[in-house]
């Protein structure tokens, strides 16, 4: 079996794509994603890995459909800007709901759901995109 | 310490389907050897290319042109840094050069993008993206790009229509650059019967998937002295910035572009206002705007308005029709740049609209100002 990507990178990054693992800088108190050593914001190395809750909100998206290959049966995709409760900002996909029915300032919470598929006899990846969050009375 | 180009060529970019990699790289040769009197005896020979790994199945492809060049015991080099490899590529050798480490240097800049299918093509431009937390999402430098389309109309008050000046403005330029990949005009409003990429950018508002080579032949101060034309490379200079767009504080300024632009005017000991002619890296429509805001050709959300038959302010910008029109192959485009401002300080590309130019400068970068590389020349004879 040819892999085109390796299930040993997904595993390593385990903690970063399915429990959105952050960088908190305690110097400037601000913090990003992916998490690295350094704050790229002030260069500091006075850092903390945090776990965000998940929640979010939209700040503004795309509808793509000029696909790469691997995501060509999601086209047209939604891209959206996410600005999540904890302060720091990602690019992910927004599904379970209708690209007209988005819009900017609208809550998303993660959900976990294939990303891509490798190929006809390769492994399917999963991952974190973000869907309309549901309150819970 | 100072290098001087003395001769560059350009293949016309296109679909060569009956041309390999090496093939087209040989191509790029042919007219700038004729135009040296001397047998071309590089010392260095520096390879720019993004995708020959994953088009060709190739590594060491420095090597391997050096030998179908016939090119022996010379220094190699492969470059690699995005779709802005090429400039990269001149200040790997302009530091070969001014080090004194060689006087001859050869830069090559090659790629092949119509071997495989859109969609692929469109999958090798992702991975300018980082591959363990981006990538994976599906993102590309057009979704971001997109997004960014959105915030600047939005930000500043813009619609699409407006924006799609520079579309226009860029197939005004073509026709008449001869390597150019598409030469021919569009009318205003052809936007209409363009699909969509990314909502709101259009194909018209990316550049063509294509096929190029481009050269330059760079020497030592005492070489470039037995020429009767040579320029000089007064500046040259790069920055980076995180590779995700989300984190970046301000969205609406490239700060590594900006930031390559300051320190390559300080090098070349100028100010903006005296270059009159500029090539920037406008791989889609908003990322040329604010490109030219964040080099301070246009203050903040003003470029669409400034934007005059490809002028802003004193300088032309993109006369050869950019990378919307004139061609994006990846590792080559820094290269068609310098090839470009160079025959422009010869007078042998523009002169109807530049006349005699003094400095001219070029901006080459990857995904939406990911790292950046620019650089200054001037005309000496």
């Amino acid at each position: 079996m040819m892999f085109e990507r390796s299930p040993a990178k997904i595993w390593r990054n385990r903690d970063v794509l399915y429990r959105l693992k952050y960088s908190y800088c305690r110097d400037c108190k601000r913090s990003f994603y992916p998490p690295r050593g350094r704050c790229i914001y002030c260069g500091s190395s006075n850092i903390e890995h945090r776990y965000s809750s998940g929640r979010g909100v939209v700040k503004e998206f795309t509808v793509v459909y000029q696909t790469p290959v691997g995501f060509t049966d999601m086209s047209p995709m939604v891209i959206g800007l996410i600005e999540m409760e904890e302060g720091f900002r990602l690019l992910a996909q927004i599904v379970d709901v209708k690209p007209e029915e988005i819009s900017n300032g609208m809550k998303v919470e993660a959900v976990l759901r294939r990303m891509i598929v490798d190929g006809e006899t390769g492994l399917i990846y999963y991952g974190i995109k973000f869907a309309p969050l549901i309150e819970k009375s | 310490m100072r290098s001087f180009i003395i001769s560059s060529s350009a293949v016309k970019i296109d679909r060569y389907y009956d041309k390999n990699f090496k093939e087209l790289a040989i191509e790029s040769i042919k007219d700038l050897e004729k135009k040296i009197s001397e047998p071309l005896e590089p010392e260095a020979l520096i390879i720019s290319s993004v995708a020959v790994e994953h088009l060709d199945k190739q590594s060491n492809i420095a090597g391997i042109i050096a030998d179908y060049l016939g090119l022996r015991n010379i220094r190699v080099y492969r470059v690699e840094s995005g779709e802005a490899s090429g400039l990269a590529a001149v200040q790997i050798a302009h530091s070969l050069v001014s080090s004194k480490a060689v006087k001859k240097a050869l830069v090559i800049g090659v790629d092949k993008l119509s071997d495989m299918p859109n969609a692929k093509i469109a999958e090798l431009y992702s991975y300018l993206k980082d591959s363990d937390y981006i990538q994976i999402h599906g993102v590309s430098p057009l979704s971001e790009a997109a997004l960014l389309a959105k915030i600047y109309m939005k930000t500043y008050d813009y619609s699409y229509e407006d924006l799609f000046i520079w579309p226009f403005t860029m197939h005004q330029n073509s026709p008449d650059t001869p390597h150019a990949q598409l030469r021919f005009k569009i009318s205003p409003d052809s936007y209409k019967e363009s699909p969509i990429l990314a909502e709101p950018l259009r194909l018209l508002d990316s550049y063509p998937f294509g096929d190029g080579a481009s050269a330059l032949y760079i020497v030592s101060e005492d070489v470039a002295e037995e020429y009767d034309v040579n320029v000089s490379i007064e500046g040259l200079s790069s920055s980076n910035d995180v590779n995700d767009i989300a984190s970046r504080e301000d969205l609406l300024i490239f700060s590594a572009v900006r930031d390559s632009f300051i320190k390559t005017l300080k090098m070349a000991d100028i100010e903006l206002g005296k270059l009159k002619y500029i090539e920037i890296h406008d791989n889609y429509t908003p990322n040329a705007f604010i490109v030219l805001e964040s080099i301070g050709l246009a203050d903040r959300g003003k470029a669409p308005e400034l934007l005059q038959d490809s002028m802003i302010g004193s300088a032309h910008v993109n006369l050869s029709g950019g990378l919307k029109a004139r061609g994006n192959p990846w590792g080559a485009t820094g290269v068609y740049q310098v090839h470009e401002i160079f025959s422009a300080l010869l007078g042998e590309f523009k002169k109807s609209v530049l006349g005699e130019i003094d400095y001219a400068a070029a901006q080459n970068m990857s995904g939406c100002g990911d790292v950046s590389y620019s650089i200054v020349l001037k005309r000496v004879r």
